[in-house]
């Protein structure tokens, strides 16, 4: 008998175990999908623009997401907060050149879908002495696809306090000449491509960094650690097993609002 | 009257353990010479009158065969194998001496019962009896009147008679040792149970069959002794047997007899340790019952029991009781191996031919284990035949597999077993769905073309698996034992392939490029064991084992430029990462009393792991090279004090040298038998783990694995504390187990690895190694309906399980873990008719958590450039479909004449009604839009099996 009452009571805890294990499942109801893509880079002496887009749907072939309107954004140096006006659909600007300067504090500011989105980024200070060994090359062709290739050029620059900086290299060339038949070595194929310097003062580019011949404007741009974080990121090779959240310094939203300052020379590769 | 009954029974069962050698030795040695011919049944009769020999057949049916045949001087087991063979029949020698003639094996327990209705017949003397003696004689009908079975025992005085009686005076109180053993192959077996007749005392013996009681009444008290797949025989014991070692040996039952005399007993497949919290317990020997793809798979088989993962196609590791597979120490002859599996976690890399016995502790496992989290599998590999030469082979759509089992000398025995994989359309089947789907990935710049970027020179690649076992086992003298065990395994491949130049790069020899992977583990060990006197034995071992996960990637040719000038090139990468761990321990029982023994040992090892990964034999982007010391001991009682309650309280203190603390792991396990039917079962105890199996995402080139040793800072030493209980029930034919079971984790390790400055600078490259550390809790209920006995057996299992992890990386929230399944539902059914057997596997369980893209957004960067992005769901918020399959098997046993088992055929069908069960999901952007492929685990597949043993 005593047994019996023994047995019951262990049923009853394994039923008590059970009800506990199913009432654990959890809500999976994500709202994330609502939160607005903020795209801001602010330059000192330029007109600080945003621009709002609402994120798109999987199939979306669009190359932007739908942009939004007719939303109250604000901006603060931490003093003064100024309103931003839509300048055209989906852009928002605030005209005074003077507002952004080096040292400051930025911390954008709006309601969307009754939930407050707030970004918050601090402005570097210029670089100094960008310079390049030579301002024009020729080009030698690498040996094969995957040999390390000799080095053409060398871009430096001051960079005592091992601060983030990307090379930007834009062919401004009104057509582009490819090195080889095909694309070209590495897996640029973009006349615009910008390489992470990893807090360097220095970068050397070799023969397969660069997929045309022809005039190319250098840009070094002193960043912080945000954008390093979105750039550094990839979503083009990702599987359900290794799926990860793009970083992003947007409080309830996605996408960058950073501040960066910037430097820029020429540089010719030559056939 | 009743009493002297009960007397001369049991004096009859003493002798009967020594019945079937004589027996053997009487149809060896006396030959017939004599035409015959007369009805089969008239034969036996007068081969039994004649030979002292019991002999069991139906009449009936036996009577129909007419035996016309000279034998000139042949011996009696040839007689018998010639008739036999005639009129397709089968003998059988049981323990106790009898011999059954039957047409199908499965006639074997009518006849059983017919035996125990028999007369035995009045023989003449045995030494009356010429050795070719033709004498003639009509015997009376063997029938006796079935309602008097009583009489057996009267009939058998003469038997008693034989018995020597030599034994001294009865002592009281004594301490019996021995050892238990396969009697026909002379290796000993493990967790056979000895029982003493007419009392409660009972002991299970270990894992080298060595065994002791204390204070058995008296010195000439029976032994029962019983296992898994053997005929229980009964040993009568005096003074003059205890003065010497004792072997107790057991022949092995008919194959397919399922006939189970004492409750407790297990002959099937795999077994539950009823007295145990969570144990499994396996015997290779049977695996052949069950459904396989392509090899008897052990690690496989146990993936079919409750608490252990069945979903996953593509790890043989055994993912127990939401832990992960490097949280399951796997003990190999007392070495740890690293590679658990082969062709991409498709097959074990344990070779069933060469394992004795595999238990599994799902969990508060004893202090004499540690280092893992959450399991340990523990192999015994085969001492070898000591009697005769045994060899076989094992064929299969995948692979050849060759054994030798033999004596060297009267002192040593050696086995040797070799399995290789050949590349046949059943074995590329599977390397394309796991090498394909873990390899691809999506060439940079988002191109969509699987292969990896650069130019698609797709080759079916050379690949193989192979391993290998060698265990030798010297007698040094009848106290001591030491034995040899060399296990080596490896998985090869080349991918090498000549590369087609574009001709952009201008003309030359066409590199080539090779690509060569293998990993793998060698081990070996050293064990001597030592019985020190009868409460004493010791087993202490010297082990080695290495790991190695290789890839070599290179490219070499000559070009000419314009000049024409020719240039040779050579470059590539080399990954490597491995691990060497020598070891000692040595391990100690002492039986202090019948009710306490004391298990006690020490242990030490130095572990040293090599990670290096160079690019053009110069860059080293990764180059870890650790060392890890680590000693320590344990010391565990396990306590009886009555025939229901077992408590086992344990202790194990580990110093690990790279941290240079002691880590303190007490264990506790206890088990009341409540009756004869109801156990209730508990457990608990803290556990540490100090090193990690981690991957390195690599899309473009397969994920690797590798093992990293904890430092104590980037990658903690893991910790986890167990919290189980659970009650069975049995009765002869069932076993209802339930079990429950909560854990928690900390110092959870996950690695990933980024490769920086790939990109269009195509210079220097970097690579950033980033290790998370978080926490874990698992909890489930496992519930196991087994069918032990009869025609049909099998079991049906129920798992409600949750585990969950926490990382800061993705968030303060727990998720469900990778491994994480809601419910899992297993059926294993059995049935065997006579030399068939057919089997029909089912598994469904909830689908896997994953992690998904909800929504996509463009961002376009300060150059200028536009880049679209994943917004991803909650850390494995989604479900993968639910995965099920159904697995079906044959399997026709080859007999010979005298019932044993030499081969069988088998045909097995996977996931027969070709369900899609997805691995993962993989997501690519092209044109803006997002491209979901699934990644599917493997469809139907058939597979043929063929077997062939001889002696």
């Amino acid at each position: 008998m005593e047994i019996k009452k023994y047995l019951l009571k262990i049923c009853f805890a394994f039923g008590w175990m059970v009800t506990l294990l199913i009432s654990c499942k959890k809500e999976s109801q994500d709202s994330s999908t609502n939160l607005p893509v903020v795209q801001a880079y602010l330059y000192p002496g330029r007109t600080l623009t945003v621009k709002l887009y609402q994120q798109k749907s999987l199939s979306d072939t669009a190359k932007y997401g739908t942009v939004i309107t007719g939303q109250e954004l604000y901006v603060s140096d931490g003093s003064n907060k100024v309103k931003l006006t839509e300048s055209s659909k989906g852009t928002y600007t605030y005209n005074d050149n003077t507002f952004l300067i080096a040292g400051k504090t930025y911390t954008l500011i709006f309601n969307y879908l009754s939930k407050d989105v707030t970004a918050k980024t601090v402005m570097p200070s210029k670089p100094q002495n960008f310079a390049t060994q030579h301002p024009a090359v020729n080009y030698i062709r690498p040996t094969n696809a995957i040999a390390t290739s000799d080095t053409l050029n060398r871009f430096t620059w001051d960079n005592p306090d091992s601060l983030n900086h990307v090379l930007v290299f834009d062919n401004v060339d009104d057509t582009f000449f490819p090195l080889g038949r095909g694309t070209g070595f590495g897996n640029n194929t973009s006349n615009i491509f910008d390489i992470n310097t990893e807090r360097k003062s220095a970068y050397y580019v070799v023969s397969n960094s660069f997929p045309y011949y022809g005039n190319y404007q250098v840009i070094l741009l002193r960043v912080n650690q945000e954008y390093i974080n979105i750039i550094e990121s990839n979503s083009l090779n990702s599987n359900s097993q290794n799926l990860l959240n793009v970083p992003t310094n947007v409080v309830n939203g996605l996408g960058i609002f950073t501040a960066l300052q910037a430097d820029t020379l020429s540089f010719s590769l030559n056939y | 009257m009743k009493k002297l009954l009960l007397f001369l029974l049991v004096l009859n069962f003493g002798q009967r353990a020594f019945c079937q050698q004589q027996i053997q030795k009487i149809l060896k040695g006396n030959t017939l010479n004599k035409f015959v011919a007369r009805p089969l049944d008239d034969l036996l009769d007068t081969l039994s009158a004649n030979y002292n020999l019991r002999i069991v057949f139906e009449r009936d049916s036996v009577h129909r065969f007419d035996v016309v045949e000279h034998f000139f001087n042949e011996p009696l087991n040839k007689v018998l194998d010639k008739v036999c063979n005639q009129f397709d029949l089968h003998y059988w020698v049981d323990a106790g001496g009898i011999i059954y003639v039957l047409q199908n094996v499965d006639d074997m327990a009518r006849l059983k019962g017919l035996a125990r209705i028999l007369k035995p017949l009045e023989r003449p003397k045995r030494d009356t009896v010429k050795a070719d003696t033709t004498d003639e004689q009509d015997i009376e009908a063997l029938y006796d009147n079935k309602n008097k079975p009583i009489t057996k025992a009267k009939g058998e005085p003469k038997q008693v008679i034989n018995i020597p009686r030599k034994a001294p005076g009865v002592h009281l109180s004594v301490t019996i040792s021995g050892r238990v053993i396969d009697q026909s192959t002379g290796t000993p077996l493990p967790s056979a149970t000895v029982h003493i007749q007419n009392n409660t005392l009972s002991v299970t013996a270990n894992s080298d069959g060595n065994f002791t009681i204390f204070q058995v009444p008296s010195d000439t008290a029976t032994l029962d002794v019983s296992y898994s797949g053997y005929q229980s025989e009964h040993f009568k014991m005096d003074a003059d047997k205890l003065s010497k070692p004792l072997v107790l040996g057991l022949y092995p039952a008919l194959t397919t007899l399922n006939e189970v005399t004492i409750l407790g007993q297990k002959n099937g497949v795999m077994n539950t340790d009823v007295k145990k919290v969570g144990v499994l317990q396996l015997s290779p020997a049977n695996l052949d019952k069950l459904p396989s793809l392509g090899e008897k798979d052990i690690m496989r088989a146990f993936q079919l029991m409750p608490g252990v993962g069945a979903t996953n196609e593509s790890s043989s590791g055994a993912y127990v009781r939401g832990g992960t597979p490097d949280q399951n120490l796997v003990v190999f002859d007392g070495f740890t191996i690293y590679q658990v599996d082969h062709l991409y976690g498709f097959f074990s890399a344990f070779n069933s031919n060469a394992i004795k016995d595999v238990q599994l502790y799902k969990g508060g496992f004893s202090s004499q284990y540690g280092g893992r989290l959450s399991s340990v599998t523990e192999i015994n590999g085969k001492e070898g035949n000591k009697n005769e030469t045994i060899y076989g082979f094992d064929l299969s759509l995948l692979s050849l597999n060759a054994f030798i089992e033999t004596p060297i000398n009267d002192k040593s025995s050696l086995v040797l077993a070799i399995r290789r994989s050949y590349q046949g359309p059943f074995y590329d089947k599977i390397f394309k769905q796991f090498n394909t789907s873990t390899a691809s990935g999506f060439g940079g710049g988002g191109s969509g073309r699987p292969g990896g970027g650069g130019f698609g020179e797709q080759t079916t690649p050379a690949s193989h698996f192979y391993d290998a076992d060698i265990r030798y086992t010297y007698h040094l003298n009848p106290e001591s034992i030491l034995s040899w065990s060399f296990y080596s395994g490896s998985d090869k491949t080349d991918n090498s392939r000549q590369l087609q130049l574009p001709s952009f790069l201008g003309s030359g020899s066409a590199p080539s490029i090779t690509d060569y992977t293998t990993y793998g583990n060698l081990g070996s060990s050293l064990k001597w064991f030592r019985q020190w006197n009868k409460e004493i034995h010791s087993n202490t071992y010297l082990t080695y084992s290495s790991y190695f996960n290789d890839r070599n990637r290179g490219t070499t040719g000559t070009t000419t430029d314009s000049n024409g000038d020719a240039t040779s090139f050579s470059n590539g990468t080399v990954e490597s990462n491995n691990l060497k761990d020598i070891g000692f321990k040595s391990e100690w029982e002492w039986q202090l009393s019948n009710q306490i023994k004391l298990l006690y040992g020490g242990f030490g090892s130095r572990q040293h792991i090599n990670y290096d990964y160079v690019q053009n034999d110069t860059t080293h982007l990764i180059s870890q090279h650790n060392t890890a010391l680590s000693g320590g001991g344990y010391t565990e009682l396990e306590i009886d004090p009555n025939n229901r309650l077992h408590i086992q309280p344990g202790f194990r203190s580990t110093w690990y040298q790279p941290t240079g603390k002691v880590y303190l792991e007490p264990r506790l396990s206890a088990s009341y038998v409540i009756n004869d039917n109801y156990t209730l079962k508990a457990a608990t105890g803290q556990f540490y783990q100090y090193m990690n199996e981690v991957t390195r995402e690599d899309v473009l080139n397969g994920n690797r694995n590798f093992w990293v040793l904890s430092n104590g800072s980037s990658i903690p030493v893991g910790m986890s504390r167990h919290f189980m209980g659970g009650i069975s029930y049995e009765n002869d034919l069932f076993l209802l187990d339930v079990e429950g079971y909560y854990k928690v984790l900390s110092g959870l390790t996950q690695f990933t690895i980024a490769q920086t400055g790939v990109g269009p600078g195509g210079g220097s490259q970097s690579v950033d190694e980033n290790f998370y550390t978080g926490s874990g809790r698992t909890e489930g209920i496992e519930i196991l309906l087994q069918k032990k006995l009869g025609r049909y057996t099998g079991w049906v299992s129920y798992t409600l399980a949750d585990a969950e992890n926490k990382f800061a990386v993705y968030g303060n929230q727990y998720y469900p873990a990778d491994q994480d399944i809601r419910h899992e539902f297993k059926a294993i059914n059995m049935y065997h008719s006579n030399r068939w057997n057919f089997s029909a596997v089912f598994i469904f369980s909830t689908g896997h958590p994953y992690t998904a893209p909800l929504s996509t957004y463009s961002i376009t960067d300060a150059g200028g450039n536009r880049s679209t992005y994943f917004n991803v769901s909650a850390k494995n918020a989604e479900r993968l479909p639910d995965y099920h399959r159904l697995d079906l098997s044959a399997t026709y046993d080859l007999l010979k004449i005298n019932g044993n088992k030499i081969g069988s055929i088998g045909l097995s069908l996977f996931n027969v009604y070709n369900h899609v069960n997805t691995w993962y999901r993989e997501y690519f952007i092209q044109n803006n839009a997002v491209v979901i492929t699934d990644v599917n685990y493997l469809g139907f597949t058939p597979n043929i099996t063929f077997s062939l043993r001889w002696k």
